[in-house]
């Protein structure tokens, strides 16, 4: 490899600021994952979904009231919180 | 004269003390007080200390941000409490850890959360930076309120614990949490009283807002103990209501009025309106608030007492509730007419926490005229109005209080960090979360208490399934304010560490302080007043010439 001129390599870059379509590639995603889910339920409608079948009864008595799906979503937000506070905190 | 009079004459006599005492300090013992003071504030604290930062504002960051979690936390904990109410075994499985909560027990927890952890420590972090502002000088001790944030942090959780289950092992935890509160308070005040005590100038109205305010609260304590009041149903509920109308009305009052005019640019509308709402607080009783004095006999560890006034002390209380009008209406009209000016609508409105700001200026006056019925209500001998005097306290802290310190807080968060919110749209769908959903879900409950009230004096036999099903819906709609106060919160953290830099320190620039405003080119008077004048302000003109300039000679 010649020393200098185009044998050199471009340094990583990364913005700082985010695309405003960044969200849809996710969302399609996990809409994705989801449709393969039902597939499976589809395809093979004898079988249990792999692990999933087999975590979920592990809840029974616990998640059996409707507030569960509302604080899921509030441990999501303050878990959210305390890594930004983490990833900022160790960025620099 | 009955407990309430007694108790009200001894609160007025002990506040002209402290005013008498602060315009004219403590003769010979003046530096020495100050020295020990001092003292107290960082030697004292030994290695302690040195665990955090002393850069100016680290304080008031401290208090924003474990302030706006807190807030996370208490309207997690009503969501909960409202839910319950429809569905009380929601949470039955948490029983095989230890704990059983229930909508009570839930929602009173989520008042000490809300009170003392979220508004508390958002106002008491606004006053930290107002307060040296409007004394010209700086705050006395940076360090210890820093580090005091953290013991206030502390007395809450405590409390919170002390809320679902008041006694562990045989030891009342309400009075450890008290304790640990009374210390982080005294802390604070004098802080603040040796910052005011360096001022430069005369106080403006809005500082001796948030003085008196913090004051009150350990006066008003004292009054109720020395006249032995605090053991009657009648000296509970005052007690409560003072530090209502005191700590927490007058010191929001103070934040309000400095942040109204520190948003919009405009000039304090009303000194008169600010000095009614200052002597109003004090002199009156505010009816916002709970219809009996349980957090106050629960904090000072004495035995609840239902509400039984005697007729002359229901005179007192009515008389003094109606007249709590005139300081609440000031301070509603001074706030939104500020924040107007000249014109119909708020000026800066895109800047975060003004809408709040607004919203709280707003249902301030409504939920005091509620409050006045169902208070009064409740010193008959057999209310009426009592199955919803949970949800309109509810209203009060949700509508009142929290926007107001959560906006004051969110207006300063950009001087007091060097860095704006990361997002000023976020802060926005922020601000329409919280409140929508605050009012919303707080709306559809007290219809569900009206619906059960009525069901229950019609005597209907399952007078409280059409109730639980309307409750099920407010407990949803309240959900949108915890979403409101995570994404705030995540705002704020956010903007901490990536918030674009401010660039001058207009921000709180408020128009009360200034008293000079040098005139160096012809401009606009709105120019002027968006300078920080106000119409006391005396504009100097500075001398120009146009002759070519020389070497200074030496």
């Amino acid at each position: 490899m010649s020393e200098g001129g185009s044998g050199t390599l471009g340094e990583f870059i990364q913005g700082e600021e985010e695309p405003s379509s960044s969200w849809v590639v996710l969302a399609f995603g996990l809409v994705t994952s989801l449709s393969l889910l039902i597939l499976h339920s589809i395809l093979y409608p004898s079988r249990d979904l792999p692990v999933i079948s087999e975590i979920l009864p592990v809840f029974d008595g616990v998640f059996d009231s409707g507030i569960w799906f509302f604080i899921l979503g509030i441990m999501g937000g303050v878990f959210a919180i305390i890594a930004t506070m983490l990833t900022e905190a160790t960025s620099e | 004269m009955g407990d309430v009079l007694n108790s009200l004459m001894l609160f007025w006599g002990l506040m002209l003390l402290t005013y008498f005492l602060m315009q004219n300090g403590l003769s010979i013992f003046n530096d020495v007080t100050k020295a020990m003071s001092h003292f107290m504030l960082e030697k004292a604290l030994g290695p302690g200390i040195d665990l955090v930062e002393g850069r100016d504002g680290s304080a008031s960051k401290a208090w924003f941000i474990q302030g706006m979690l807190w807030l996370i936390a208490a309207s997690t904990l009503v969501f909960e409490g409202l839910w319950l109410k429809q569905d009380p075994t929601a949470l039955h499985s948490l029983s095989a850890w230890g704990y059983d909560p229930t909508a009570n027990s839930l929602i009173y927890a989520s008042n000490y959360a809300a009170l003392y952890g979220g508004i508390g420590m958002l106002l008491i972090g606004s006053s930290l930076h107002i307060m040296p502002r409007l004394a010209g000088t700086n705050l006395a001790s940076e360090r210890n309120a820093t580090l005091v944030s953290f013991l206030w942090t502390l007395s809450v959780l405590v409390l919170i614990v002390a809320a679902h289950d008041s006694e562990i092992l045989g030891v009342n935890i309400f009075l450890i949490g008290t304790g640990m509160h009374a210390l982080g308070f005294i802390a604070i005040v004098i802080n603040l009283l040796l910052t005011i005590s360096e001022r430069q100038s005369s106080l403006p109205i809005p500082g001796w807002l948030i003085i008196m305010g913090m004051l009150a609260d350990p006066i008003s304590t004292t009054a109720t103990i020395i006249t032995g009041s605090i053991q009657a149903g009648a000296g509970q509920w005052l007690l409560a209501h003072m530090i209502g109308g005191t700590f927490f009305f007058a010191t929001a009052a103070g934040v309000a009025l400095y942040v109204s005019s520190s948003a919009s640019g405009n000039p304090l509308w009303s000194r008169s309106l600010g000095a009614a709402t200052l002597v109003g607080a004090l002199a009156t009783i505010n009816p916002i608030g709970d219809s009996n004095g349980m957090m106050a006999a629960d904090m000072l560890g004495v035995a609840f007492e239902q509400l039984q006034p005697s007729s002359q002390d229901s005179i007192v209380m009515a008389f003094l509730m109606a007249l709590a009008m005139i300081p609440i209406m000031a301070l509603a009209a001074n706030v939104m007419m500020t924040l107007r000016g000249g014109d119909a609508f708020i000026e800066n409105s895109d800047s975060a926490g003004i809408a709040e700001v607004n919203l709280g200026a707003s249902m301030l006056f409504p939920l005091a005229v509620a409050s006045l019925f169902v208070q009064s209500d409740a010193l008959a001998a057999a209310p009426e109005l009592s199955g919803m005097a949970p949800t309109l306290l509810l209203m009060g802290i949700w509508l009142v209080l929290v926007p107001i310190s959560l906006g004051a807080a969110l207006h300063l968060f950009p001087t007091v960090t060097g860095r704006n919110l990361l997002s000023r749209n976020r802060a926005r769908w922020a601000y329409w979360m919280m409140g929508g959903g605050a009012f919303l879900g707080l709306t559809v409950s007290m219809m569900s208490d009206l619906i059960d009230m009525a069901l229950i004096e019609a005597a209907v036999d399952d007078s409280s399934a059409l109730a639980a099903d309307v409750q099920a819906v407010g407990a949803i709609l309240f959900y949108g304010a915890a979403v409101g106060a995570i994404m705030h919160t995540l705002n704020a953290v956010s903007g901490l560490f990536r918030g674009a830099r401010i660039v001058t320190d207009r921000a709180t620039s408020s128009s009360i302080t200034t008293e000079a405003y040098s005139l160096a080119s012809p401009t606009s008077v709105r120019k002027i007043l968006a300078g920080g004048a106000s119409l006391d302000t005396t504009v100097v003109p500075v001398g120009e010439s146009d002759d070519a300039g020389s070497a200074t000679e030496l």
